[in-house]
């Protein structure tokens, strides 16, 4: 059992977890939960769980501490210590036990996940100087998850901070909260407040919701099994392989792996949240419709949601609107006006927000590079929106009028495709030599001769991909329109309902990419 | 003039052509962006005397003038206690 999609997780965890869940008293449902959550997490990492167990700890110490201040600053101010001056006293230490937990946090994550990467940077920086020294390090192995769950418990800890939520007296509970099995491959990034309580409830499994979840789960599959670990075939060829192709071929490879990695994530996503609607947990959705966006910055509010939301939260508004940014934004707004005044502070943020997002996705400059190409593509979106308003006025045209949004939903994909390209290449230096051909070399020829039939993926397996990549883009289009797929077919005549069940789970049998012919892949997220 | 018609002003200042009146989804349709934010947080904290945390940096806040003047005078009344 290495991922959610395997014959493992499908057929013998996933059932048992139900089961044991199913029987187990109401009071020590979270238990079971746990107890296949802790099971799962041992499974892919032995004994590096116990790096989760001393992060759920720090994070459950801190909180009650911050918790403790709070009472104490209250106390303060009933026994008549004037408020700010109880305020003050307790901030200092309150800071120091919220910093105290993201540290450690952080620091196991850049233990584990980073020191090899600036170990390497800080020697390329020491080279010019004349010092070659090889900065070794023995290598390090990450537990399963650990970027998803170090976000969630700093989430935790700033809500706890932010008196949003009290502190969890109960270790189980928030303990089960960072590790659930079907989020902490991938995520999604929840907060305490969305899933803590529900998953502490114990609600029983119930027809309804177990039917939602099946389908929901095996949608997801069929994502990943048909279409993604299938592109994946000339995705490989084009990207890891030592032959030259034109540009064509490779702009054709930057398009199939976009697809590639939203069907496999995605389809990860479908897996949690069908897994969660059978516990009758809300899990956030990550995804909606992202290429329907008509900016960069539309597409990473429909792509990812929970990281670019955490992100918001947590680094953007915080640095924009603290004391020395606000003194910035006023200062510029009196320079520029109120359009062009906010970019500065805002720019920071912006700043911090894309250099941590590219980091948090990899160690390595590609991720990095990945980061700065939304920064300054989303603010030069800021920059030339007021110019781009006043010239489509004074030139007439209507930008809510269909040929305008498709034209800015084309633009936004290509700014996607080339993003994705430099992302999945190993290594930047890669990256700008595919993004050189494809630019210096584009053609079509390989498309006209049939050679782009023999990089892997022939005709069969394209005319499968397309067809099931219509069926998503229809339920894309459905969902946009506010019409979910579970819920209406959960209440269809018992026939029907099994009809689409069976039919489903049919189709992933049929032509799923697996056996012969084919090689397993790891869920892509699940490395970041 | 009531919090919400100075928020209005305070909005129609930096969004011109929008109607704040009635208008009760300017996060979830994209009315106030990120940017307008910044500018709109910095202009309520001066024209109101409170600090505006990030913590309430959140739609629910800030969809519509009505939203916004609640969270105001509730901080108000926060900071007099």
């Amino acid at each position: 059992m290495t991922s959610y999609f395997t014959i493992t997780f499908s057929f013998i965890f996933l059932p048992l977890s139900i089961l044991l869940y199913a029987v187990a008293p109401k009071r020590f449902r979270w238990a079971a939960l746990l107890g296949t959550s802790l099971l799962f997490l041992w499974h892919l990492s032995r004994q590096l769980t116990l790096m989760f167990l001393a992060s759920a700890l720090v994070v459950y110490a801190c909180g009650l501490g911050i918790e403790a201040l709070i009472a104490r600053r209250d106390r303060l101010i009933v026994e008549g210590t004037p408020k700010k001056e109880a305020r003050a006293s307790c901030r200092r230490r309150m800071r120091l036990v919220l910093a105290a937990g993201i540290v450690a946090n952080l620091l196991m994550l850049f233990l584990s996940k980073y020191l090899a990467f600036f170990c390497e940077i800080t020697r390329a920086v020491l080279v010019p100087f004349g010092v070659d020294a090889p900065i070794g390090i023995p290598p390090i192995r990450a537990p399963i998850g650990i970027s998803f769950y170090t976000l969630m418990a700093i989430s935790y800890l700033s809500d706890v901070y932010r008196e949003s939520i009290p502190a969890d007296h109960h270790l189980g509970r928030l303990m089960l909260y960072l590790c659930f099995f079907p989020q902490i491959m991938e995520g999604p990034i929840c907060r305490y407040g969305q899933t803590a309580e529900a998953l502490y409830a114990g609600e029983p499994i119930k027809r309804g919701r177990l039917y939602e979840g099946a389908l929901r789960i095996l949608y997801g599959m069929a994502k990943k099994i048909i279409i993604a670990d299938r592109l994946n075939l000339l995705v490989e060829t084009v990207f890891d392989g030592k032959a030259a192709y034109d540009g064509g071929i490779i702009a054709f490879a930057a398009i199939l792996y976009t697809i590639q990695l939203y069907c496999d994530f995605s389809g990860a996503m479908d897996v949690a949240l069908g897994v969660g609607r059978i516990f009758n947990v809300g899990l956030p959705e990550n995804f909606r419709q992202p290429f329907f966006s008509r900016t960069a910055s539309e597409f990473w509010q429909r792509w990812h949601i929970t990281l670019g939301a955490w992100f918001k939260d947590y680094v953007y508004y915080p640095i924009s609107l603290s004391k020395g940014c606000k003194r910035l934004t006023s200062a510029a707004r009196k320079a520029c006006g109120n359009r062009y005044g906010p970019l500065l502070s805002g720019g920071i943020a912006l700043f911090c927000v894309w250099f941590l997002n590219g980091l948090w996705h990899g160690a390595g400059m590609q991720y990095l590079f990945f980061g700065m190409y939304y920064f300054v593509i989303i603010m030069a979106g800021g920059l030339i929106e007021p110019v781009a308003q006043d010239l489509s006025e004074r030139w007439g045209i209507d930008r809510a009028h269909a040929p305008y949004r498709v034209f800015q939903t084309l633009r936004t994909l290509v700014v996607i495709f080339v993003g994705e390209l430099f992302f999945r290449a190993k290594g930047l230096p890669r990256g700008i030599e595919l993004f050189s051909t494809l630019v210096g070399s584009f053609s079509l020829e390989s498309f006209a001769d049939g050679t782009f039939l023999a990089l892997g993926l022939d005709g069969h397996d394209l005319l499968i991909s397309a067809a099931m990549l219509v069926l998503v883009l229809a339920i894309g289009i459905a969902r946009e329109c506010g019409k979910g797929i579970c819920r209406p077919a959960a209440s269809l005549p018992i026939p029907a309902r099994w009809s689409v069940l069976i039919g489903l789970f049919l189709l992933i049998v049929v032509f799923g990419a697996y056996g012969y012919g084919y090689a397993p892949v790891d869920p892509l997220y699940a490395q970041f | 003039m009531s919090t919400e018609d100075a928020i209005i002003e305070l909005l129609e200042d930096l969004c011109p052509g929008v109607d704040f009146k009635s208008c009760t989804t300017l996060i979830d349709d994209r009315r106030i962006d990120s940017l307008t934010m910044i500018a709109l947080v910095a202009d309520l904290e001066d024209k109101f005397e409170v600090d505006i945390p990030a913590v309430e940096i959140v739609a629910d806040n800030f969809n519509s003038a009505a939203a916004i003047a609640g969270m105001i005078d509730r901080l108000v009344e926060e900071d007099l206690d």
